[in-house]
């Protein structure tokens, strides 16, 4: 092998490679090829001493570490969203994509309904307990006044048991809103989570 | 041996090559020879490491018509050797401990 065909050949298979990189390499191989010649070898005996190109090659390869720069820009997609494809295909495509969003929007919203309305009929029945408390009491009262001391205290006892029913739906209230209130929380975090990601990726 | 242990032969022994006066790529494999027999792909990448290690730099030169790279140790490099010397140092006490004549089981 000449050493013009040894070139050719190393390369080509480098041609993964930056000009940069390949320059460097072939510099490397002239100069070895050059020392040799000049020790009294042929061209060919020189060529044949320092090895393959495909071994050469091979070896370059392995050893070049994958970073930028090393390895050439049109190994990567160029233009990105911006290019004219994409948005051609992001306008056809809007009857699809954009049905899908709305719907998936309407069943976030009918979800933050259904969470709404539980909540508030737990503070309705809360509510309600109060209510008869407070009712049973002034109708007991009432009724002692009135001078039927009998369902006057029953009415009394009613209302101190809706009374001890409103403390504890209270409770159950207070803590069904801090778990609705910590789910929509939760919820708008992963939303804006996603779109910023997507922002970062474009 | 083992290919892990040859590899940082390799590089300390290319630094031991230009250690005492600048040299060039063919010139190094001829010195490394009675030591390592390497070839001139097995050169490159390791002086392209050593020189991203900043152990070596690179300058051309003229020579005979043509431009030659000569390669040169830095501080660093000779640092590099420094810590080997330490390292064997070590591994030489180690192997002494080890391979020590057996003492003689005393038996009376």
């Amino acid at each position: 092998m000449t050493k013009r065909e040894f070139f050719a050949d190393l390369r080509a298979r480098l041609s993964g490679l930056s000009e940069a990189d390949v320059r460097k390499s072939l510099d490397f191989y002239e100069e070895m090829i050059a020392d040799r010649m000049e020790e009294g070898m042929g061209e060919e005996e020189a060529v044949a001493a320092i090895g393959t190109p495909a071994e050469i090659a091979e070896r370059i390869l392995s050893e070049m570490p994958l970073t930028a720069g090393t390895v050439k820009k049109s190994t990567r997609c160029e233009g990105g969203l911006r290019s004219p494809w994409v948005i051609l295909l992001l306008v056809l495509g809007s009857p699809v994509w954009l049905s899908l969003l709305i719907a998936v929007f309407a069943v976030i919203l009918s979800l933050c309904a259904v969470g709404l309305a539980v909540f508030a009929s737990l503070w309705a029945v809360f509510g309600s307990f109060v209510a008869c408390a407070v009712g049973g009491v002034l109708g007991g009262a009432y009724f002692i006044g009135i001078g039927s001391g009998l369902p006057g205290v029953a009415m009394i006892g009613a209302a101190l048991l809706c009374a001890g029913l409103a403390i504890l739906s209270f409770c159950g209230a207070l803590v069904a809103t801090k778990g609705v209130l910590w789910l929509v929380g939760q919820i708008g975090l992963g939303l804006t989570g996603c779109f910023a990601k997507k922002e970062v990726e474009g | 041996m083992d290919i892990q242990m040859k590899r940082g032969l390799l590089d300390v022994c290319v630094l031991g090559a230009i250690k005492d006066k600048d040299s060039y790529g063919y010139q190094i494999i001829k010195d490394m020879k009675p030591f390592f027999e390497i070839s001139e792909s097995t050169l490159y990448p390791i002086l392209r490491r050593l020189e991203a290690a900043e152990l070596l730099s690179v300058r051309s030169a003229e020579y005979n018509g043509r431009l030659r790279k000569y390669y040169r140790i830095t501080p660093r490099g000779l640092a590099r050797i420094e810590e080997f010397r330490r390292e064997w140092e070590e591994i030489l006490s180690i192997y002494r401990f080890v391979t020590r004549e057996r003492e003689k089981d005393d038996q009376t």
